[in-house]
């Protein structure tokens, strides 16, 4: 009557999965739909080894379909269902191939059949397997009415851990069964790895029954169930118990005691199985749509879940923080550009005075050895030496210096690009400073300054004016003794002060003429110094306005590219946040329409009250 | 076996190297003369194994009373030793606290401790004094069941190789999650060298098949299956099936209990059997014999159902005395073959082992607190266990046993046999009668050292089989040399 209902839900959450293109989970949910229409009952028969698994579903049947033993004799899974007459065939998918394996089929593979009476040898593994093939299973047909009424069994080799479940082939896996029957022996209770197993079934799957076997062996057996009873609910696990004798069962089935299979426990299991059986098609199918919602809607959810929280959490790191970035960096510009400022007006002044000491100190010191030469030598004798060692003594300090110019300007060129250093690349200007072509242009030529001579004539007029008073001197002097006023010791005294008054002459005349020479020097180098200087302070300063022009078109230029990344970064910033604010209203818009769907299909488990597994957060 | 270096000498000499090498460290001396000590004591046989595998049960039904479990402190991680002592006496030993006595309450087949007033996990040790015979040469340890924790160590499974000499493992089915237990004794180079002190019990074995009355039949089948697996014959060094429950209620049977089944086995068979199909029926049915409802359960648990069916059948078919019964039932739940491997493979090997749980602890001492010179003394550890000739026939016995290097069956057995492999005193390793002549096991010795020394300098034969034929002419000569000395 409600086929429809639950129907409709299980095709809803089909296309939910479409819509967030889960390919994967459309296969699961679809596989689950083909297997909740098959009107058949498929009972998967899970627990440890040595626990009577095969000899339970043989008790089950009444007949020895499974084969029993010690060791481990299920190797491979064993499907037992109806037939016509009693058969048993060896089922082996093609070998697995990437993509295929999950949609691989139960029933779609190679089968050969196997003799009634090597069928244990074929469950053990060891008949007829082609080897590299894919997971083999043993199908076994049994006229029995049970199994007619579309119940198929289906026993697994004995496993310890849940994750080992389906690793025996799509056969052996829970996820095809409709009802899972745990198999735990009276001799002990639930072990630590059955409840494991137990716990894990539960949540994937919603028809779970743990069957207690060998109730014969044990007189205590109502105690273990009852303890094991509590350790279900203790574990949450809603699985019911049922205690069962598979020896009584078959005892019973031999001497059709009817009281005796009523000890055995398995109408009670049997019952549980033909509710099942018939309650498929309403009451089953609406715990699997169920519990295949509650997969499908965690599976959903959790991704989107994680975007969210991953979303928060790139707030910080996301476009704003390189909006913040780009911000820091246009003020660390504005600095910059001051610093580099401040740097290039500091270093030209100080350069500046640099070389005017510079070029003042190599001048003194020419002009002191000037001094020093014309203290002795006469600037009549050694002009031309003199003026040519002048010349170059000027034209090499003037060299000097322009060099030591150049040097420093490059070096304050530096300075300031160090400034621009964190910019990184290439910011020194291209130029250099270029050296004037003669340093000393401009500066007149160095005259010869006029200088009096001691000519002959002069010479014999002041030898003349200093005998002339030695010579009366001593002719008066004489006249007294009687001797002539000309005689020859006046004549003699005449002549030695008129050779010294020569001489004297001479001499003053050389001071005169080594001063003039040495003021006129002294002019020339100041008029080469001034000069020089000139040319220096306009050489400074044309580096100086050719720096800063090269340095301000740099900054402007760095400017427009961080200003333009700044509003770049904002814009995305902006946008980030529009798309970010969208896609989590959509998420939310799904992840309601997930919890939609999931209070859909709980409605359909008779309002059982399910742990909501998500809340869209608000 | 006094040839060449003496294992228990040589052990002597390296714990004495190991005390004066860790001199300054009180732990390490206080644990090295401990072991010392232990070189003196009985051999510690310690009964481990999962979950309800048995192991309480069997520890009785090897002591011939109902001393175990001491429990009542639940899930605890305790150990129970059963020592050899003057007169039945319990103590307890906690860690922090000292050693307090115990109550003891002494029933009919044996005895319960008193546990009242301890917390769980409080206790670590209880040592049971008890005067019995099988005590004299071993010192039994109850464990409690191993299991692996969440990183995947087996806690009381390290403990149970550190603290005993040997080890009675029990596994139901010997499944794979058992064995990976087991592995742990594998991880130091004294454990890799030959698992020579594990003896792997396949329990409860009565339950085997659903309890079919050829339930045993198929147990010692699985043995034998177990014991040629390869991954099964390296952890261990022998197989036993034996249903612990079986062979306590063959050691304690008593009269009473005799009289009732014989009773039970008057009645006609087909009628007892329907009343034996459940544990139900028969403590509920109308017993054709009567019965109170409390002698059913006693018997029911002392035997359990199978139990009954086997007594019921051995009777009929002429145990017709209890001591007859006892006796058949101790044979068929394979506690004789299991007692009878213990004394051959354990006892026997006492100084072996004795010296073999020395070397590893050495061993992990060194390991765990290394130094200067300790890679020397680890090198002497090596050493021992390459050249001790008691190792190279156990190591050589385990080759035999998964390979038998290329030897036929019966060479094979020959040579497991002359390196004491099916016993080691002298009769048992020539193969004679037990009271043979000092001159017949003279000739028979000699010949089989001049037979096996030819083998070992054949050079038609593999490298593998000269080398193992050599061991045995070894293991000859030091019977020649014990023989000479005038020992037997």
């Amino acid at each position: 009557m409600i086929a429809g209902i639950w129907l409709d839900v299980l095709d809803e959450i089909a296309r939910t999965c479409g819509a967030h293109g889960r390919g994967d989970l459309l296969q699961t949910v679809r596989q689950k739909r083909v297997q909740l229409l098959d009107p058949r009952l498929r009972v998967l028969v899970v627990g440890e080894s040595q626990q009577g698994k095969s000899q339970l579903i043989n008790a089950i049947v009444n007949a020895p379909a499974c084969p029993v033993g010690d060791g481990r004799t299920t190797v491979l899974p064993t499907v037992v269902q109806h037939a016509e007459v009693p058969s048993a065939a060896l089922v082996q998918a093609p070998p697995a191939t990437p993509g295929r394996s999950a949609a691989a089929l139960p029933g779609t593979g190679e089968r050969t059949p196997v003799p009634l009476d090597q069928v244990p040898a074929g469950v053990a593994g060891t008949l007829g397997r082609r080897p590299g093939g894919g997971p083999a299973y043993v199908e076994i047909g049994l006229p029995r009415a049970l199994l007619g009424s579309g119940l198929v069994l289906v026993d697994t080799p004995g496993t310890e851990e849940a994750a080992a479940l389906g690793a025996a082939g799509p056969t052996a896996a829970p996820a095809w069964a409709d009802t899972v029957l745990l198999v735990s022996d009276s001799t002990r209770e639930l072990s630590a790895g059955e409840l494991t197993m137990l716990l894990h079934l539960a949540r994937s799957h919603p028809n779970v029954v743990l069957v207690q076997t060998k109730t014969d062996l044990v007189p205590d057996w109502r105690a273990v169930a009852e303890r094991n009873r509590q350790h279900l609910a203790e574990a949450g696990v809603a699985a019911p118990v049922i205690p069962v004798s598979a020896a009584l069962r078959l005892r019973a089935a031999a001497g059709d005691d009817r009281e005796l299979n009523a000890e055995s426990g398995f109408p009670v299991l049997i019952g549980r199985l033909q509710r099942d059986l018939a309650g498929k098609s309403d009451r089953l199918a609406r715990a699997a749509v169920g519990v295949i919602a509650r997969t499908v809607v965690e599976q959903l959810a959790a991704p989107l879940r994680a975007e969210l929280e991953s979303q928060e959490v790139e707030e910080q790191s996301g476009p704003i923080s390189r909006l913040h970035a780009a911000q820091r960096e246009v003020d660390e510009l504005r600095r910059c550009s001051t610093r580099w400022q401040n740097t290039l007006a500091d270093e030209m002044a100080d350069l500046l005075s640099d070389i005017e000491y510079d070029l003042r100190d190599r001048t003194r010191q020419i002009l002191r050895e000037v001094d020093d030469a014309f203290d002795s030598a006469d600037p009549l004798v050694s002009w031309d030496t003199f003026q040519e060692w002048l010349e170059r003594s000027l034209t090499e300090a003037a060299e000097a210096n322009h060099e030591w110019l150049v040097r420093r300007c490059d070096w304050a060129a530096r300075r300031v690009a160090d400034t621009f250093a964190r910019y990184g690349g290439d910011v020194l200007p291209p130029w250099s400073v270029t050296a004037p072509a003669d340093p000393a242009e401009g500066v007149p030529e160095l005259e010869r300054p006029a200088v009096d001579r001691f000519t002959t004539s002069q010479k014999l007029i002041s030898g003349m004016r200093g005998s002339y008073g030695g010579l009366l001197m001593v002719g008066l002097a004489t006249t007294l003794a009687g001797m002539p006023m000309i005689n020859p010791l006046s004549v003699g005294v005449g002549a030695l002060f008129g050779g010294k008054s020569i001489r004297d002459e001479s001499k003053q005349l050389l001071r005169r003429r080594q001063a003039v020479v040495k003021t006129a020097i002294q002019r020339h180098v100041d008029d080469f110094f001034v000069r020089v200087t000139k040319d220096r302070r306009d050489a400074v300063r044309q580096v100086q306005r050719m720096l800063r022009d090269h340095f301000t078109a740099l900054t402007e230029e760095l400017q427009e590219g961080i200003i333009r990344s700044f509003r770049s970064a904002k814009q995305a910033a902006d946008t980030d946040a529009a798309v970010r604010d969208q896609r989590q209203r959509e998420i939310r818009l799904k992840m309601t329409r997930l919890a939609g769907l999931f209070d859909q299909a709980q409605q359909l488990t008779g309002g059982r009250p399910a742990p909501a597994p998500l809340e869209p957060r608000p | 076996m006094t040839v060449g270096l003496r294992l228990d000498e040589a052990v002597w000499g390296l714990l004495h190297e190991a005390l004066q090498h860790y001199r300054d460290n009180p732990r390490a001396t206080d644990h090295l003369r401990h072991q010392l000590a232990r070189l003196e004591q009985p051999l510690r046989i310690a009964i481990a194994g999962p979950w309800r595998s048995g192991k309480s049960t069997l520890l009785n039904a090897i002591m011939g009373e109902e001393v175990a479990p001491v429990d009542g402190v639940d899930g605890s991680a305790v150990f129970t030793w059963y020592e050899d002592g003057p007169q039945p006496s319990a103590t307890a030993y906690a860690s922090g606290q000292p050693p307090q006595e115990l109550a003891i309450a002494k029933s009919a087949t044996g005895m319960r401790v008193d546990l009242v007033g301890w917390r769980a996990g409080e206790l670590r040790d209880i040592v049971v004094q008890w005067p019995t015979r099988t005590l004299r040469q071993v010192t039994l340890i109850d464990t409690p069941a191993t299991g692996r924790d969440e990183q995947g160590r087996a806690p009381v499974m390290e403990r149970v190789l550190r603290d005993a000499d040997a080890v009675l493992y029990l596994t139901r089915d010997g499944r794979d999650s058992d064995l990976r237990v087991l592995e742990t004794s594998r991880e130091s180079s004294v454990g890799q060298a030959a698992a020579v002190h594990v003896i792997m019990v396949l329990s409860r074995v009565d339950e085997t098949g659903g309890g079919r009355i050829d339930g045993l039949l198929t147990a010692r089948r699985l043995a034998r299956r177990q014991h040629r697996d390869p991954r099964v014959n390296e952890l261990s060094v022998h197989v036993v099936p034996c249903s612990g429950l079986l062979g306590l209620a063959g050691r304690i049977l008593s009269e009473s209990d005799y009289a009732v089944l014989a009773a039970l086995a008057r009645v006609p068979r087909p009628e007892l059997e329907t009343h034996l199909l459940s544990a139900d029926r028969f403590l509920r049915g109308d017993l054709p014999v009567r019965l109170d409802t409390g002698v059913r359960a006693g018997l029911l648990d002392r035997l359990g159902l199978f139990g009954i069916r086997l007594a019921t059948t051995l009777v009929r078919t002429g145990c017709d005395s209890r001591a007859k019964l006892s006796a058949e039932l101790i044979r068929r739940s394979g506690l004789t073959e299991l007692r009878e491997s213990m004394a051959r493979l354990l006892i026997d090997r006492r100084e072996t082992l004795k010296a073999r749980s020395a070397l590893a602890a050495v061993e992990a001492l060194l390991r765990a607190d290394p130094g200067r010179g300790t890679d020397d003394l680890l090198g002497r550890v090596e050493q021992i266990l390459v050249g001790a000739h008691e190792f190279r026939e156990l190591r050589l016995l385990a080759a035999l046993r998964t390979t038998r290097l290329g030897f036929d069956a019966d060479l094979a057995a020959e040579a497991a046999r002359l390196v004491g492999g099916d016993g080691v005193g002298l009769a048992a390793r020539l193969g004679v009668e037990h009271d043979a002549t000092v001159h017949r096991l003279w000739d028979v010795a000699s010949e089989a050292q001049w037979r096996w020394r030819n083998r070992a300098e054949d050079p038609l034969l593999r490298l593998a089989q000269r080398r193992g034929a050599q061991v045995v002419v070894r293991s000859c000569e030091g019977m020649l040399a014990e023989l000479a000395e005038g020992g037997r």
